[in-house]
């Protein structure tokens, strides 16, 4: 018998009521007494995955072996030799802790006679054993957690499923919960560990070896060691000025590449919410006379009245590049004071357009990436970072904010593969898995 | 092809009673610990019992000859309308569990399906057996039936046929609340189903003194042979024959629980 504890082979998932490829043809071992992370951004795949390893969720194409039984055949024998701890809470908050366990044990099978003394163990393993007579809807977001991590034990299984068993908890809870994972992990119960986490230090403190899933593939799959590896050297963080021709951003990445030692650049955007936008002013250079202050204020005058701001773009055709150019925030303000006003149409054709897209809810935020910031993986850090300057320096509209170096994290590992742009459901996706799988289903006919 | 197969994996196998029973015990604590719903579920009965036993009519009703009291007459039927709402609300709350997560940490225990659904549907029965006997105890007490001896052995009588009319009338929850995802309806289920089937059941009104279509409806409505078959052990007089109120009982209830079961076995969370 092979070391495998589990074996993954071709796991697919197509939710076909809503038409999303949730997993796609992923393969993967786990070794016994293993802790294995799962990490993935949001609608990765991974609960996906870990309901289907547990007999929850219809597999639609593919196959697994958990603790030698497959699961479409002998889905009983898998759940009986598996915990669980799923994501959302799954307790009943009217029955005492005890008696949650309780129902657990005879769910589960166990004698009568083994079910008093198993319970008393996983709640001293929990240190719950002084609070397992109150309701549970009285306890604390972490003594759920626990009390739920407990029960997942009680028929002593060989495999444990944790689905983000720390979301929301504070750290020290957190802390606490890590001890305990690693406990059961070693020593005597050698329990295998399957965990999903957003928390990439949790991966990083707890896991022999992570699986990063994007759009239900794995992208990626080693120890933490070396993953950080394949991003051997430092992480070189530029953070530009407000960039004016956003064009020349790709120019800069092809150049930045040339250099020899720089492996990878991704870039992505920082958004301040906090400025307002009179604080946005710097005086353009050349302009050096001008006070700060004053022009503020004058900003902020323009930007509250429509009046005022139409004169203003009379008078100083910069006012209107200025609006361009300007963050989402500024934007939207503008757009506000003229939602009631009928001026919107004395303005010129390119910010009425603008202000109506805002004002109908059809302005994109994506096209407002005035800030990027450039991560770019190299051999060593120390000795590029003076060429890297001078390249962009090279590039008259643009200008570096801040540079910042260090050797990668796992967080840098998880942002290199899944990329840094936040996940939303966007309609391109859609299109994407929607096209995806009418070409499955062209494939098996 | 065109069958739709379920996402979720089925355990097979045959009922396993200590699970069952355990299931049961979990409602039946559910509704003693709940002091309110007791309190409240009774209070409307008696409140029932009071402005339709006393302000209705004084007149005796007559069936089949025998003259019975007003009181005695409404208090049977106040007695099966306790079953009919704590029933049909106790089958909907599965989206209790299903809306609190519990429902994921049955379904991933190695038990089929049945065993959940059968353990579930007899606690809340249990659970409306024990509102009904405190119902019809308590109208004993109180003298809606005439103090007489025989009188403890017609209620324990109601019991079995009580469990009975339970089942089907918790099967009926349970089908819906499958279906069910959030609380919003409760409103509806309560207007267009419990409602319609309290009012045309007879249990407040004698079914020989309204017209022919309606009779027909009454006819049509299984809670009516529930009222028939308590006011026959109670009161000893009734309009159908008991063998067929005990038929239709058992038919009803054999009916709504494969419903039921059916539903849960097809039941997305």
């Amino acid at each position: 018998m092979s070391d495998n504890i589990i074996e993954v082979k071709n796991l697919t998932k197509i939710y076909e009521e809503g038409k999303v490829l949730a997993v796609d043809d992923i393969s993967f071992n786990i070794k016994k007494g293993e802790i294995f992370a799962l990490l993935g951004p949001n609608g990765a795949g991974k609960t996906t995955t870990i309901s289907m390893l547990a007999t929850l969720l219809r597999a639609t194409g593919g196959n697994a072996i958990v603790n030698s039984h497959k699961i479409d055949e002998e889905p009983d024998m898998i759940r009986k030799s598996i915990g669980v701890v799923f994501q959302e809470p799954s307790l009943d908050g009217d029955m005492t802790g005890w008696e949650n366990l309780e129902l657990h044990a005879v769910l589960y099978g166990m004698e009568r006679s083994k079910r008093r003394e198993r319970i008393n163990e996983v709640l001293e393993l929990v240190n719950l054993e002084d609070k397992s007579d109150m309701y549970v809807k009285n306890y604390s977001g972490g003594m759920k957690r626990r009390l739920e991590i407990a029960r997942g034990l009680i028929h002593t299984p060989q495999v444990l499923f944790l689905d983000e068993p720390t979301l929301g908890l504070d750290p020290q809870t957190r802390r606490k919960i890590w001890e305990k994972i690693k406990e059961l992990n070693s020593g005597d119960l050698n329990m295998t560990i399957l965990i999903t986490t957003h928390y990439m230090e949790e991966a990083d403190e707890l896991a022999d070896r992570i699986c990063i899933m994007d759009h239900g593939k794995i992208i990626a799959l080693d120890t933490s060691e070396n993953l950080k590896k394949e991003l051997s050297g430092d992480i070189i963080e530029l953070e530009l000025e407000e960039v004016k021709d956003f064009s020349k951003i790709p120019n800069l990445i092809a150049q930045l590449k040339q250099i020899n030692g720089v492996k990878e650049i991704t870039m992505g955007t920082k958004h301040d919410k906090d400025r307002t936008s009179s604080e946005m002013f710097k005086p353009p250079p050349g302009m050096k006379g001008i006070n700060p202050e004053v022009m503020r204020r004058k900003i902020n005058e323009v930007l509250s009245d429509p009046k005022k701001f139409l004169q203003a773009i009379k008078k100083f055709p910069r006012t209107g590049q200025f609006f361009l150019n300007a963050p989402y925030q500024v934007k939207e303000k503008v757009a506000r004071m003229y939602k009631e006003s009928e001026l919107v149409d004395d303005l010129p054709p390119k910010i009425k357009e603008i202000i109506q897209k805002i004002n109908n809810g059809e302005y994109k935020k994506e096209e407002e990436i005035k800030e990027p910031s450039l991560t770019i993986s190299c051999e060593d850090g120390g000795k590029l970072i003076s060429e890297i300057i001078q390249m962009v320096n090279q590039f008259n509209s643009v200008k570096i904010k801040t540079i910042h170096m260090h050797s990668p994290t796992l967080e840098d590992v998880f942002l290199f593969y899944t990329g840094s742009q936040i996940r939303e459901e966007s309609s391109s996706r859609m299109e994407g898995i929607k096209k995806h799988i009418q070409m499955r289903q062209l494939k098996q006919k | 092809m065109s069958r739709k197969v379920s996402n979720y994996v089925q355990i097979e196998g045959n009922l396993r009673w200590e699970s069952i029973w355990y299931l049961a015990k979990r409602e039946l604590l559910a509704f003693v610990r709940n002091k309110g719903r007791i309190v409240s579920s009774i209070a409307q009965s008696i409140l029932f019992l009071f402005v339709f036993g006393a302000g209705f009519s004084q007149l005796p009703i007559t069936i089949d000859g025998i003259s019975i009291s007003s009181t005695a007459f409404v208090a049977s039927g106040i007695a099966a309308m306790a079953v009919l709402f704590s029933g049909v609300f106790g089958g909907l709350g599965i989206i209790r569990d299903k809306l609190f997560g519990f429902m994921k940490e049955l379904l991933v225990a190695p038990v089929s399906r049945r065993t959940l659904m059968i353990g579930k549907t007899l606690g809340v029965a249990l659970q409306t057996l024990v509102q009904f006997m405190i119902i019809t105890v308590l109208s004993a007490v109180i003298g809606f039936y005439g103090y007489d001896l025989s009188l403890i052995w017609r209620i324990l009588a109601t019991i079995p046929v009580g469990l009975l009319f339970s089942l089907g009338v918790v099967g009926i929850g349970m089908t819906i609340s499958t279906r069910l995802t959030d609380f919003q309806s409760f409103g509806l289920i309560q207007t267009f189903l419990i409602m319609p089937m309290f009012w045309l059941s007879g249990a407040l009104f004698a079914f020989n003194t309204v017209p022919l279509p309606m009779q027909v409806i009454m006819m049509i409505n299984p809670i009516s042979y529930g009222v028939d078959i308590f006011r026959f052990i109670l009161l000893g007089v009734s309009f159908f024959p008991f063998w067929l109120d005990l038929t239709i009982l058992a038919v009803f209830g054999a009916l709504l629980i494969s419903l039921g079961a059916y539903s849960f076995s097809n039941m997305e969370i």
